[in-house]
């Protein structure tokens, strides 16, 4: 728990520091984001932008309503977003930041792929595309 | 000195040859019975060797039972069945004439060693080919025929240890009866012969024509296995891989042979893949209908290996898991459980940890290697 509080305060503060516009800019990733944000708009009319604070939140918290083995998003991907995590199977999962990892949401049809399956292994529901844009926003900024 | 007593001599009785054939087949039978019985698995390799090289050995010594020197040879200790009966007779009446070679019951012994060691060999073999798609009969005994063989191999192991038993038991009893240390004998190859008896005209060995006969008996089998095992082994399929399936079933975990688990349970494994193992797994539709294909297309029943045979007999509780088979279970009942706790293995779905030929759907004895941590 003290190693988690530690990586959020110091995310939170290189995010403050560096401001979002350290966006890593890539067409590919950025195609992906303008389409969640105008879905988002869709569902909501009162739609203000993406939140990395958000994304960060989504990405931390322990949640209920998915299945037991996985509450949280870090159950899998590492404790940080620059950590190295593991598949309950035991396959080591590279960074989900990506300043670490730049290949990152690069592809369409993966990361709806995820997005459906983590999202309802942890949350027992689908993400909204509010949640998924918060998301990235959040990586894309670390 | 009073006259009753025997005066004798000494007699070579068996050569250098026959004595080196004696005590290397003991060396061999001895690995052979304890890799078979008592080593893990993963010392079928020196159990294989001892298998070659008794065929070697038992080879020989037929060959110099026609070409080796005078009690070596079969001729000279092949009886006839009431020769065998009365010398049984006059065993029991702790009175038997004396052999300078092999007495009657002792060469029926040795050709009931050497049938059952030949037995053993070929169903060797056999099992070999048929279970494990190895050897020189990979391609022609299926996986029916090896499991015939199998039965075959062991039940004739445990004839041969009984033999082993009445060979060890017959010669004590002979040495007790003529005073004759037969174990020194077949070290030094002399005998103590009473002087009364007469040995017969000793004729040579014939090394040279025993080469030849060896080379030639040796060029002939070998070039009939070699043919043998030119043929593809039998039961394994040629199948290309399946991109959407070495990428989406291999990203949470190894991707699993597809021989592993029959077609019904892969089909129920598709169909439930939003709850797979306590995860969501769920594929587009388009996806898992072509994996879904591709895996009844190779499933176990389409295999003829021994894994592919096994693993058709699902848990009826876990029907989807492997490791959850009754085969599974059986087979890695030995390996304890802080085992596959090891970081290097990785728990009891890391196949691959351990058998180094998992992606082959094969999982050879000889290739199982252990993570030591
Ligand atoms: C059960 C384990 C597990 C959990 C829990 C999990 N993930 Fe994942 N996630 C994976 C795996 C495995 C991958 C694919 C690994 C890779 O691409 O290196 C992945 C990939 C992703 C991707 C796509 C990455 C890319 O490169 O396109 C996204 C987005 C993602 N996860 C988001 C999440 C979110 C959000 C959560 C929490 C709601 C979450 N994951 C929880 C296992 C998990
Ligand atoms: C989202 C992650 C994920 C994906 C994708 C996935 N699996 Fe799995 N699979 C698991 C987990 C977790 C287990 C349980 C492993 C364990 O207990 O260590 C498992 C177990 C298995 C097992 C049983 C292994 C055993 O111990 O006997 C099989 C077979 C299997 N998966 C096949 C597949 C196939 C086929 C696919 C592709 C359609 C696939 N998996 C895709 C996560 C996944
Ligand atoms: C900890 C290492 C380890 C792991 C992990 C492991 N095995 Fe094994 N496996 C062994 C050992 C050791 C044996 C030999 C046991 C014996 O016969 O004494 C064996 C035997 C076998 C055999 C029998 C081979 C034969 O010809 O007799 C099969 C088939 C097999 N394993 C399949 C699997 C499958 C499938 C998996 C994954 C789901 C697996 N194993 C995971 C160690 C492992």
């Amino acid at each position: 728990m003290k190693m988690l509080s530690l990586a959020i305060a110091l995310s939170t503060v290189l995010s403050a520091t560096l401001g979002a516009n350290t966006a890593q800019a890539n067409p590919a990733r950025d195609a992906i984001v303008a389409a969640f944000a105008a879905q988002a708009k869709a569902e909501n009319p009162s739609f203000a932008g993406f939140s990395a604070a958000a994304g960060n939140t989504l990405f931390n918290s322990t949640h209920s309503g998915g299945k037991p083995d996985t509450p949280s998003c870090t159950s899998c991907h590492g404790t940080t977003p620059f950590a190295t995590g593991e598949t309950r199977a035991g396959k080591v999962i590279e960074p989900m930041a990506v300043s670490k990892n730049p290949g990152r949401y690069t592809d369409t049809e993966k990361v709806d792929k995820w997005f459906f399956r983590n999202c309802r292994s942890v949350l027992g529901r689908e993400c909204t595309a509010q949640e998924k844009g918060d998301y990235l926003t959040y990586m894309i900024s670390q | 000195m009073p006259d009753t007593e025997i005066k004798d001599h000494k007699v070579k009785v068996w050569d250098l040859p026959t004595r080196i054939f004696h005590w290397s087949l003991v060396a061999l039978v001895m690995i052979g019975l304890i890799t078979g019985f008592l080593s893990p698995e993963w010392w079928m390799g020196v159990h294989l060797w001892a298998g070659y090289g008794t065929v070697l050995l038992v080879i020989f010594r037929l060959v110099w039972g026609i070409f080796g020197s005078e009690y070596s040879r079969l001729e000279t200790f092949t009886f006839t069945p009431r020769e065998v009966i009365a010398h049984i007779r006059e065993v029991f009446f702790l009175r038997p004439t004396h052999y300078i070679g092999h007495n009657p019951a002792g060469a029926l012994m040795i050709f009931a060693l050497i049938f059952i060691l030949v037995g053993i060999t070929l169903s060797g073999l056999l099992v070999l080919g048929g279970e494990e798609n190895q050897g020189p009969l990979a391609g022609a005994a299926n996986y029916q025929v090896g499991d015939l063989a199998a039965g075959i191999h062991s039940t004739l192991t445990v004839i041969l240890m009984a033999l082993i038993v009445f060979h060890v038991f017959g010669v004590f009893t002979e040495i007790r009866l003529s005073g004759e240390n037969l174990i020194k004998s077949m070290i030094d190859g002399y005998k103590r012969v009473p002087d009364s008896i007469k040995p017969p005209t000793h004729r040579d060995a014939r090394p040279l024509a025993a080469i030849t006969a060896m080379t030639g008996f040796a060029m002939i089998s070998g070039s009939l296995l070699w043919a043998f095992s030119t043929m593809p082994p039998s039961g394994l399929l040629k199948m290309t891989e399946n991109e959407d399936f070495q990428t989406e079933c291999g990203d949470c975990h190894e991707v699993y042979h597809p021989s592993l688990l029959p077609r019904a349970s892969w089909t129920s494994m598709m169909a439930s893949l939003d709850d797979h193992f306590g995860e969501d797994a769920s594929l587009p539709p388009k996806t898992a209908i072509a994996i879904t294909a591709y895996l009844s297309a190779h499933a176990a029943e389409e295999w003829d290996t021994e894994a592919a045979n096994r693993f058709r007999n699902v848990s009826p509780e876990a029907p989807i898991q492997i490791s959850a088979t009754p085969y599974w279970v059986r087979k890695h009942n030995e390996v304890d459980a802080d085992i596959f706790k090891r970081k290097g293995v990785g728990g009891k779905s890391h196949c691959k940890s351990c058998h180094q030929d998992a992606a082959s759907g094969r999982f050879d004895d000889q290739n199982i290697k252990i993570p030591k941590e």
